[in-house]
């Protein structure tokens, strides 16, 4: 589904610093891979990358046998909208909209219509336990709710693959078992999963794990 | 519609590009301003206020001028004066039938004649060592006397029988009445050695004020003076009062009433067109206040484009979640523009409302007729909107060249 082939990604800051070396990297779907590794080592440029986020300074990254490196930038806005689904450590939920809203969000720039919109976050949120919060503003839900509202927003519109940037860096332990069991629910109902993550404990949940080290990537089954 | 290679290997996916429905992107800027309506009051408050100067003074502006021209145009407006060219002496336009050909226009109030000696000796008693006064002398007919229209402290005026019957009567002002001594109606006083009796004293005139320091006699017995009537100094003219807005028109027609066979031979002085004065006056004191609303409204873009810029500082995380979700850059300035567009003419609205608050207070507090032009509080809305999307314009492409890694690090 997602294929890697010798991907690099460079930044030019004064000195070139090379985040990613001739990564090679094959994801099929219905995985659920984890990406661990020491700060700076580069998982989460990995993960820009997989995300259409960032674009790879060389190398050819293809999406189902379509090359992204010559889509516009309208096209990969496109593509993270309908394949992908994003989960960030900060949740980056809107103050001053309500749960729901915020759900919805997520499909805005997708081309569905409001009521669409509006049904399928209903069920989203219905699905991470929180319907009865879909009127709440998010200063007024605990961390362990933030991230399963923003879970919501990322899954709504049925995406093939959730990308999660330390989905339980701000979350105690039972919200992170909750995160955590709630991954592995969405992959067990066949979406595709990438896990950037620095407790062992998240990682161990996946079935392949990653990790890199200076811009290599190192995998154990 | 043929699509580019790009766009049909994208449609392997088949995914069309993303895009943001209209009425989507009128929503979410819509609800950007009003979920925050501290930080919307913080970008928007300069607007206000610069709207609320420029309404409030250029309201107030023209409060005053329509004060300045309406008091104006009561008094002087409704007058003319007709004299001669040159003087002659026959006056066949002095003569009744050319008066009466004048009062039947349409728009004259009065018309009379009016005579102006040069300076007489005034004195109380028969001996004119003790207290000599100079002052001029008006000879009027009872309606030139009623175009000037003193306001009487005592007595009254002279009327058509004491013109008829050359009486010796005499109406003074306060002022040579003061000087002369004469505190009542009634006494004698002289003037060029001959006797009158005074019959009205009078603080202020409505029109001509020369006559404020003068004695008007009848214009009958204004010819029985020493100097003869044409002669060195003595000044003859006709006084009309006008029904107001008529001044111009009167002015244009008199000398053909009055003298039908040589019109030029006599000139009209009518007071200004009230219109094109008060054009004048609005111009000057238009373009003062014109100038401190610009400046005020330009402050106002100023605020609205740092208050952004800072507003805008404090949603980068919202901003990389867009782009995340799908958000194009184009996505994001279109809405950020629009944000400040809308709190701009929100601001505008807001600022408008409370300039035209600060009109009507002011002008009611001052008892004058606040004048406001709808086409200004329009005015003051566009140009904040428009200033709203100016200053928005830097700080939206800025935020919409973020790249979607660097705003979401945020």
């Amino acid at each position: 589904m997602l294929t890697l082939e010798g991907v690099e990604r460079v930044y030019h800051e004064g000195q070139p610093v090379h985040a990613l070396r001739a990564v090679d990297l094959h994801i099929d779907s219905g995985d659920y891979v984890s990406i661990t590794g020491p700060s700076g080592a580069g998982k989460s440029t990995l993960l820009n990358l997989l995300g259409l986020l960032d674009v790879p300074t060389a190398g050819s990254y293809r999406i189902r046998d379509m090359e992204t490196s010559t889509c516009s930038a309208a096209m990969r806005g496109a593509i993270r909208c309908r394949l992908f689904g994003f989960v960030f450590q900060a949740f980056h939920l809107l103050p001053g909209r309500t749960a729901l809203e915020n759900v919805e969000l997520g499909m805005l720039y997708g081309g569905y219509r409001r009521g669409r919109r509006r049904r399928l976050a209903v069920d989203a949120l219905e699905r991470v336990g929180l319907g009865r919060r879909a009127a709440a503003d998010p200063r007024q839900l605990s961390g362990g709710e933030k991230q399963r509202v923003a879970i919501a927003r990322a899954v709504a519109a049925q995406p093939q693959v959730l990308f999660c940037d330390e989905p339980t860096g701000n979350l105690d332990s039972t919200n992170t078992a909750i995160v955590v069991a709630m991954l592995r629910e969405l992959n067990a109902n066949g979406l595709t999963v990438v896990v950037v993550t620095h407790d062992a404990d998240v990682a161990a949940e996946a079935r392949r794990k990653i990790q890199v080290i200076d811009g290599l990537l190192n995998e154990s089954r | 519609m043929r699509l580019s290679r790009r766009r049909s290997r994208a449609t392997d996916l088949s995914i069309r590009p993303s895009r943001l429905r209209l009425g989507d992107l009128a929503g979410e800027a819509a609800l950007a301003v009003l979920s925050h309506p501290g930080r919307s009051l913080a970008t928007v408050v300069g607007t206000i206020v610069g709207a609320a100067a420029f309404v409030a003074s250029l309201g107030l502006g023209s409060t005053l001028n329509q004060q300045v021209t309406s008091s104006f145009d009561v008094r002087r407006a409704t007058e003319v004066v007709v004299q001669p060219e040159v003087s002659d002496d026959r006056e066949p336009w002095l003569a009744e039938p050319a008066l009466q050909r004048l009062t039947r226009l349409n728009g004259v109030v009065a018309a009379g004649r009016r005579v102006t000696l040069p300076e007489q000796p005034l004195h109380r008693t028969s001996d004119p060592r003790h207290g000599v006064v100079g002052a001029p002398v008006l000879g009027t007919d009872p309606s030139a006397l009623r175009v000037i229209a003193p306001a009487l402290t005592t007595g009254r005026y002279f009327d058509s029988f004491q013109e008829d019957a050359q009486a010796p009567v005499v109406m003074l002002s306060e002022v040579v009445a003061r000087q002369l001594g004469v505190h009542r109606v009634g006494v004698a006083v002289f003037i060029a050695g001959r006797p009158f009796t005074v019959i009205g004293i009078y603080h202020d005139v409505t029109r001509r004020p020369e006559a404020l320091a003068a004695a008007i006699i009848p214009y009958s017995v204004a010819h029985r003076l020493g100097s003869p009537v044409g002669g060195r100094g003595t000044k003859q003219d006709v006084l009309i009062e006008t029904f107001p807005g008529a001044a111009q028109l009167i002015g244009r027609q008199a000398p053909l009433a009055l003298r039908p066979e040589a019109p030029t031979e006599l000139r009209a002085i009518a007071p200004p067109d009230p219109a094109t004065l008060r054009r004048e006056i609005e111009d000057n004191t238009t373009r003062s206040t014109l100038m401190i609303s610009v400046i005020a409204l330009l402050i106002g873009t100023i605020s609205i484009g740092n208050a952004t810029t800072a507003g805008i500082a404090g949603r980068t995380g919202e901003i990389g979640l867009r782009r995340a979700v799908g958000a194009r850059s184009s996505h994001i300035f279109l809405q950020l523009v629009l944000e400040t567009a809308a709190l701009g003419f929100l601001g505008g609205v807001t600022g408008a409302l409370l300039g035209v608050l600060t009109t009507s207070v002011a002008s009611v507090a001052n008892g004058w007729t606040p004048v406001i032009e709808i086409r200004v509080a329009l005015i003051a809305c566009a140009i904040s909107a428009m200033s709203g999307l100016l200053a928005g314009l830097l700080p939206a492409a800025r935020a919409a060249r973020l790249s979607p890694v660097t705003a979401l690090q945020k």
